[in-house]
């Protein structure tokens, strides 16, 4: 049995719901499929002290329609790389920071807060990273509805064109 | 004691523009005894780009991250691409981008010799590493076509083939700035002076480099053996013969030291490359469409691990892709490592992580707060600081003489 | 129009010997590289009388390099205008001129003249250090004439 399978069965020994949920689709590489945030803070919290994934190298932001999905790229001392993935609702992205676990975490979270519109709890205080000053707020670059053309960069606003014209021509003949 | 706050913006300013990306340091006497890192002033927003945009079109931009190391992130892209696609490129193609990978490493690693040279005041350190540089970069522009930016990766493989006369000229360039570089490795390893004025600088301790995620040559300077090409390998490195160098100093002299002796072992890998090119085509058809998946992959740029991320969606044009550039991984031991140094030290520490010449930019701002007054130092003038500093204890890096060399023009 | 001696001199003094100051804009350091290269030994720019300078105080000739993000667009404007006239800009290198590839990010606003007037523009990715002391060179002449055609 390979490294990597071996790593797969010890995980679900002590997670049975991830039945299923984990693949090994390269050479050193886990993929896991995303997990809400009690389920995945359970996972982590074991992967990072006893699952001996104790290296971080970053986490990366998705817009996964619905929700927000974070994936956490961890590698283990036989340098298999996992990638264990959370889901937060748009609704309300709210996350907790893992730099209890990962010294090396805080930019890679800030920037989930500032592209993505995240709420990172006990994060370390800081500047804001990586959007410049005067970024208009609750403007959140990364995520797949803003587009870069309704961006005016000199005033430094976001202008999407009004919803509403479009339902009200039909209409507009009928009140004449 | 007064207590000094020391903030260094990156990018000159006026003192009353408030600064979004800057070092802050705040300095008791003459040491500094907190720093906080703030970075961002280069953000493009290159990757809300790259989700409309074709693969290849996404791989000039990709390219295009870091000028130093535009082969790094090219390579490492692709493979992120053609491992979804499930695609395997020749042998050929996979050697010649290793050649061009290594290279890249030798120009690298010169470059940051002659900018550390510079910091310090040794300006002759500058001015004879950038010269063998000149011969790496012939080579570079000669194969792939420009001396930077050298676009010789396409998805599925490579754009141009190498011939015996390329060959014969690698291999003379690899004599030659293998002879310099056991020059330089020379003065590195001899001259008091120097390592006067690198030891001790910018320590970062073998389980402080683990703790903060430190990558490439500063972590192997502190001992920890981790080297992408032999722990988690690539583009056929495992076939490849060389040694991953560290040293125990664990500070900014070592860093000097990883660097030049990794000279060497890219030379070997070079030569290796040369001999034993083995025949193929140099592109493997890929679809334009990329299957749904996704990819992380991980390489060992002259700077440490850069990590690609891509997702693909079955479109033309790619889901996400993320780029961490080996520096983003250095950041965070960067404050711990000017903690407890002479702010003296700071513009070399700075230099020694460093992945972009920007240093012309940097200016610092010394806010006084029992005098509630503010002066504003230029980069040249922290640089001048340092240097005098230094002087002032008897280690004078601008009078270092280095034996008289037989230049080969 | 002819202008004293003193004027003359000094003319003459800056036209012999523009002092340089560097700002990278936003750039991937490509550009750069190949400015400090123009420094090195096998193209030496000193021989013209270039120098860098640190400080815009002290500089004629601002090189300019990078797609200008919005985080550097006011720094660039001030570094500008703390330049002492007679100044020029150079835009080197392709994201300079126009904003290259990177003119649709939604961080970058545009070429070097989306924000202060350039004198100069010098295409290339990266832009090579022969074309870069040519751009130089091009400039001097050009101040040479236009101070013959003031006498």
């Amino acid at each position: 049995m390979s490294k990597e399978e071996q790593v797969i069965q010890q995980i679900v020994a002590k997670f049975p719901f991830l039945e299923g949920k984990l693949t090994n689709p390269y050479d050193r590489r886990i993929h896991a499929e995303p997990l809400y945030k009690e389920d995945f803070e359970k996972v982590l919290d074991w992967l990072a002290t006893e699952g001996g994934f104790d290296t971080f190298h970053l986490v990366i932001g998705f817009d996964s329609g619905e929700n927000l999905e974070f994936v956490y790229v961890l590698s283990n001392a036989d340098k298999i790389i996992l990638n264990v993935k959370q889901y937060a609702p748009k609704s309300n992205p709210v996350i907790n920071s893992v730099v209890k676990y990962y010294k090396n975490c805080i930019w890679h979270e800030r920037e989930l807060i500032d592209l993505f519109g995240a709420t990172v709890e006990g994060l370390p205080e800081g500047p804001h990273y990586p959007l410049p000053d005067g970024w208009p707020e609750g403007q959140y670059p990364m995520r797949k509805d803003w587009k870069v053309e309704y961006f005016d960069k000199n005033t430094m606003t976001y202008n999407p064109p009004a919803p509403e014209a479009k339902e009200e021509t039909p209409e507009a003949p009928a009140e004449n | 004691m007064t207590n000094k706050k020391v903030v260094i913006p990156i990018g000159p300013q006026h003192p009353a523009l408030k600064e979004p990306g800057c070092f802050t340091l705040t300095l008791e006497g003459e040491k500094v005894t907190n720093a906080v890192v703030g970075v961002g002033y280069n953000h493009r927003g290159l990757e809300k780009s790259c989700e409309s945009r074709s693969y290849i079109q996404c791989l000039y931009i990709i390219e295009r991250v870091c000028g130093i190391c535009s082969h790094s992130h090219s390579t490492n892209f692709l493979r992120a691409v053609e491992q979804i696609a499930g695609v395997e490129i020749s042998r050929r193609a996979n050697y010649i981008r290793v050649l061009m990978a290594e290279l890249e490493r030798l120009h690298s690693h010169l470059l940051w010799l002659g900018v550390a040279g510079h910091i310090i005041g040794f300006d002759t350190l500058l001015m004879y590493s950038w010269r063998d540089r000149e011969l790496v970069l012939d080579q570079l522009a000669t194969i792939g076509g420009n001396r930077v930016n050298y676009g010789i990766n396409t998805i599925g493989g490579v754009r141009r083939d190498i011939d015996a006369q390329n060959i014969e000229d690698l291999k003379k360039m690899c004599t030659i700035v293998e002879e310099q570089a056991k020059y330089y490795a020379q003065i590195a390893l001899t001259e008091t002076t120097l390592a006067a004025r690198l030891g001790g600088v910018g320590k970062l301790s073998h389980d402080d480099c683990i703790k903060y995620g430190a990558v490439g040559p500063t972590s192997r300077a502190a001992g920890v053996a981790d080297d992408i090409r032999k722990t988690d390998p690539y583009c056929l490195y495992e076939e490849m013969p060389f040694d991953v160098i560290t040293t125990e100093y664990a500070d900014v002299f070592g860093r000097t030291v990883v660097r030049v002796l990794e000279i060497f072992e890219s030379v070997k890998i070079i030569r290796y490359v040369l001999d034993n090119l083995p025949d193929g085509e140099l592109v493997v058809k890929v679809p334009r469409k990329i299957p749904a998946g996704e990819s992380v992959t991980r390489y060992e740029a002259p700077r440490g691990e850069d990590v690609h991320m891509v997702r693909a969606n079955g479109t033309e044009y790619p889901e996400r892709v993320r780029v961490r550039a080996p520096s983003e991984a250095n950041w965070h031991g960067m404050a711990h490592m000017i903690e407890g140094d002479y702010l003296a030290d700071a513009p070399l520490i700075i230099a020694a992580i460093d992945p972009c010449y920007s240093c012309t930019d940097r200016k610092i701002i010394v806010d006084n707060k029992d005098t509630e007054t503010q002066s504003v130092l230029d980069w040249n003038q922290l640089r001048q600081y340092s240097i005098d500093w230094y002087k002032n204890r008897g280690i004078d890096t601008t009078k270092i003489q280095i034996p008289e060399k037989k230049l080969y023009f | 129009m002819a202008r004293n001696v003193l004027q003359k001199a000094i003319d003459w003094g800056r036209r012999k010997s523009p002092w340089l100051v560097h700002f990278n804009a936003g750039a991937c350091n490509g550009c750069d590289i190949e400015i400090v290269d123009a420094l090195t030994p096998r193209y030496d720019i000193e021989r013209f009388g270039i120098i860098q300078r640190g400080t815009p105080r002290h500089g004629d000739v601002l090189a300019c390099t990078g797609a200008v993000t919005l985080q550097t667009r006011d720094r660039l404007k001030m570094v500008y205008e703390q330049m002492p006239e007679p100044k020029f800009v150079l835009a080197i290198g392709t994201c300079a001129c126009s904003g290259g590839i990177f003119a649709d990010c939604y961080c970058v606003s545009g070429g070097i003249d989306s924000v202060i007037p350039v004198s100069a523009y010098i295409p290339g990715c990266a832009a090579r250090p022969e074309a870069i002391i040519d751009a130089v060179v091009k400039l001097l002449t050009y101040l040479a004439q236009a101070q013959k055609a003031a006498d």
